[in-house]
């Protein structure tokens, strides 16, 4: 099957070179689909020294269709929802943005790079992205305190991510669009 | 022993020339002593190449021997780059004698003749010049490694300019040599898929037309097929990530301010190179054209049912074949002004039939008037239900109006028909560059209705998720969820007797707080309401042209005056809480129409929102009436469904339209409105049905009311697909 050749060299070549600052491994090495990346908060970021969970789920018809990607730890962060599901708003992780050639290691680095660099202008928590914009070190202390409180040792991935998490954007259903009579 | 000698050179040379060009033939069967080698013409870099019309005089090249065609004496120079040249043929003798005492020879042909004579005759002199130089030896080698050096630089050909001449005549077969090795090399070439991340040769490739990334040709199939399967027809474009986007800025940038809209989409005949199955081609040709008509709210479609084919439109021109036609995007201001002008001659372009686009009938001739619209009233229970679903749980594309419903997500949607982005709480158009900035603070800390709001209903909106949200429709105070009443035909509608007592006017202040949208309809019931041109001050629309009268402060008139064909009375009912009255002036004539509620049972009037509206139309000189509530003598016969409507009501309630008339020669609108709130009891404004009336007479005073019944008219259209 195409989608899993392609997923087994992707995962290859991201266990051998791994982004910067991860680690990749399978839940179930049966399921070529579902990975669980182990993400160091970048040192030039507030989530320094913190070890953040990602669940990288892979839609059958991947690379098709786009991957789902959500934190499995709470993190204090403009684009990324403050609950348990932890959608994450990425340009590239839009079904209408994705393209299949985009591969999961340039998705990972972009959220790597959005720790490094929130983008507050095109947030999920507009609260967060108010204060970092506008009390950049309060905004940073509640980033600290959420990396001590849920983002120290080694990240649990037990929780499993809603059926709905992953997309950040709503799904217009098309009511209509005939003219049936 | 010189012979036998000679022989065994030739031999020994002919052997190693073979291994080093194995392409290297003999010419004549029974002659060893003769080669033909192909060198090509693969110039280090990509030359242009220009065909200037064979007239020209001072043409440098000359192609040899071939006299000057004369091409119809079209002097345009054509320019092409070029990165193959056809190959260079060289006929290499080694007779008898050679090397010690003959030179070789050679004959140098090329196929077309694009190369001149003197190059000809100068590369076939080389051949003795360097058996010279080397001092008579063997000079095969030697020779076609010089003439390939040569044709690197194409021979010196290349002047000053940086171009290559070639006669005219030649074009199409250096084209065609050009494209087929340029292909040949691209076979040869290995690439590695994107999306399958497999090395592929590119013969098993694709490279995309308009930006050049190469993907192999079954990952191409795989996914325009699934996509074009599905509908999802915005995915049918490159698959490299960012690839419009940077073509885009390319572009921008190049083109300074002026910004062209980059093609995304692959065309049809590409898809056909890749190749996908020409039903598939078809399919995604033919539902590119559906979606570019439905996305604009002024297509007409062919009223036979069986048909439903969109009326021929200059905008919009229907497939041929399989090529697709650009929509000329700078059309969209003009049609506007054409509305009013342009015919209401509608022709399907499925099945050719020709119909009114106003009153869907067989096409009557420019001069009959059609107030009929569709019989609203003739919707099923079920039509109802899912028009009622729709108000409730559906939010319209500020684009082409499709009503979305939301599933799962945030707010901020995505037009699955148009590509809009809005937001699913009030229907904005949301940039899509930043389209989260509608929740968030504005510049200056102002916020949206929407602020912080992102996540509302993140589970979906609809009666399976126990939402009741009524979608962007739910916001502001746009009358919802109304079934229209019968539409009253303009020869139902007349004035008859008097109105028995005198209704009090009372302005209406609107509040746009919405309190109940649901309930206008019960506005246009409740009590009278009369509606004025320029309020007290004097008709809105003066100067409008033509004589004007005024009924002032007189008992109006109740019928039309002479001439006029003073006629209809469009009580448009519920969905817009308000009456219209549309007049048509045949002649010079003025116009008054008038319809007021009676005062029943001597209830008290109540003041509520009801607009009315009248047209006036036509050649002469259709004069504003005006009559203020306070002497409203007449009485207004109901519409049918109206009377009854108000029978059913319990409450003695007045009616009380007043359709005015303005204008002369062509369409004039002007409303006011007063309502009058005379009594004491009764219920008050509702607040959202007067903020409704506000934002109509705010239109109307624009002159852009006609647009907001369009949109009426929209939903309405989209409320009949179920």
């Amino acid at each position: 099957m195409a989608s899993q050749k392609r997923i087994s060299k992707e995962l290859a070549d991201c266990t051998e070179n791994p982004p910067q600052g991860m680690r990749i491994s399978l839940p179930n090495d049966s399921d070529l689909h579902k990975w669980h990346v182990t993400l160091e908060g970048p040192s030039q970021s507030a989530y320094s020294g913190g070890t953040f969970g990602l669940f990288v789920t892979l839609p059958p018809d991947y690379p098709f269709k786009t991957p789902q990607i959500t934190f499995s730890t709470r993190i204090y962060h403009p684009n990324v929802t403050n609950d348990a599901t932890g959608s994450i708003c990425l340009g590239l992780l839009k079904p209408e943005q994705w393209k299949p050639a985009t591969r999961i290691r340039s998705v990972l680095e972009a959220i790597r790079s959005l720790l490094v660099e929130p983008n507050p202008d095109d947030p999920l928590e507009a609260r967060i992205a108010d204060e970092y914009k506008n009390d950049r070190k309060e905004f940073e202390k509640n980033a600290k305190t959420y990396v001590t409180r849920y983002a120290k040792g080694t990240p649990k991935f037990e929780a499993v991510p809603a059926a709905a998490a992953g997309g950040s954007d709503g799904v217009g259903d098309s009511s209509t669009g005939r003219r049936a009579n | 022993m010189a012979v036998n000698g000679a022989d065994d050179a030739r031999d020994v040379e002919l052997s190693s020339l073979s291994a080093i060009y194995p392409e290297i033939q003999q010419v004549h069967p029974g002659d060893r002593y003769t080669i033909a080698l192909d060198v090509p013409v693969t110039p280090s870099k990509a030359v242009i190449v220009s065909f200037p019309a064979a007239e020209q005089p001072t043409q440098p090249v000359q192609p040899n021997g071939h006299p000057h065609d004369v091409e119809g004496g079209h002097n345009l120079v054509d320019q092409q780059e070029l990165a193959h040249l056809p190959p260079v043929h060289l006929e290499i003798a080694f007779g008898p004698g050679y090397p010690t005492e003959k030179p070789p020879k050679v004959t140098v042909t090329t196929t077309p003749p694009w190369l001149p004579l003197e190059t000809i005759q100068k590369l076939q002199d080389d051949a003795p010049r360097l058996w010279e130089e080397l001092g008579r030896d063997m000079v095969g080698f030697t020779y076609i490694d010089h003439v390939q050096q040569a044709a690197e630089e194409v021979f010196g050909l290349v002047g000053d300019s940086g171009t290559l001449e070639v006669d005219g005549q030649h074009k199409i077969s250096i084209l065609d040599y050009d494209i087929q090795a340029r292909r040949a090399a691209f076979e040869r070439e290995t690439f590695e898929c994107g999306v399958c991340l497999d090395p592929k040769k590119g013969s098993a490739c694709h490279k995309m037309m308009d930006c050049g990334h190469v993907f192999c040709v079954h990952c191409l199939q795989d996914f325009y097929n699934d996509a074009i399967e599905k509908g999802e027809l915005a995915s049918v474009r490159c698959l490299a990530p960012g690839c419009a986007k940077e073509r885009e800025k390319a572009v921008a940038q190049s083109a300074g301010k002026k910004r062209k809209k980059v093609r995304t989409f692959i065309s049809p005949s590409e898809l056909l190179q890749i190749p996908l199955d020409q039903e598939k081609v078809k399919r995604y040709v033919s539902l590119k054209y559906k979606t570019e008509l439905e996305s604009d709210k002024n297509t007409i479609y062919c009223p036979r049912q069986w048909c439903n084919g969109a009326a021929r439109s200059k905008k919009h021109k229907k497939p041929q074949g399989l090529e697709l036609c650009e929509v000329s995007e700078d059309e969209d201001d003009d049609n506007k002004d054409e509305d009013d002008k342009e015919s209401r001659l509608a022709i399907c372009e499925e099945c050719s039939y020709a119909f009114c686009s106003r009153c869907q009938q067989s096409w009557h001739g420019e001069f009959v008037r059609c107030m009929t619209r569709r019989d609203k009233e003739q919707l099923t229970a079920e039509e109802k239900a899912s028009l009622e679903y729709m108000k409730l749980h559906t939010t319209p594309c500020p684009t082409c109006a499709a009503p979305a419903q939301k599933t799962q997500g945030c707010n901020h949607m995505i037009c699955y028909r148009c590509q809009t982005h809005f937001c699913y709480l009030c229907s904005a158009w949301l940039d899509p560059g930043n389209p989260y900035f509608h929740f968030n603070q504005q510049p200056g800390g102002r916020v949206t209705s929407c602020y912080m709001r992102l996540w509302e209903l993140e589970h979906g909106d609809g009666d399976d998720v126990g939402y009741g949200f009524a979608g962007g429709r739910g916001q502001g105070a746009r009358p919802q969820a109304q079934i229209p009443a019968q539409i009253a035909e303009p020869e139902d509608a007349h004035v008859v007797g008097d109105a028995p007592e005198p209704v009090p006017a009372v302005h209406v202040q609107a509040d746009p707080a919405p309190e109940n949208a649901n309930r206008p309809a019960e506005v246009a019931r409740e009590g009278p309401l009369v509606l004025r041109i320029g309020g007290g001050n004097g008709p809105a629309g003066a100067g409008r042209g033509g004589p004007r009268g005024r009924a002032g402060n007189a008992p109006v008139p109740r019928q039309a005056a002479p001439g006029g064909r003073g006629q209809n009375n469009h009580a448009e009912p519920p969905p817009r809480g308000g009456a219209r009255a549309r007049g048509r002036g045949g002649g010079g004539a003025q116009e008054q129409q008038q319809f007021q509620g009676p005062p029943r049972g001597g209830a008290a009037p109540r003041g509520q929102g009801r607009v009315g509206r009248a047209r006036g139309r036509g050649g002469g000189g259709a004069v504003p009436a005006r009559q203020n509530a306070n002497m409203g003598l007449n009485q207004a016969q109901q519409p049918p469904a109206a009377q009854q409507r108000r029978n059913n009501n319990n409450n003695n309630q007045n009616q009380n339209i007043e359709g005015q008339q303005v204008g002369a020669g062509g369409d004039a609108w002007a409303v006011d409105l007063e309502a009058g709130n005379g009594g004491e009891g009764g219920p008050a404004l509702n607040a959202a049905q007067e903020a409704w009336i506000r934002q109509f007479v705010q239109l109307a005073m624009d002159d852009e009311e006609d647009e907001m019944d369009d949109e009426d008219e929209d939903e309405w259209d989209n409320a009949l697909l179920f």
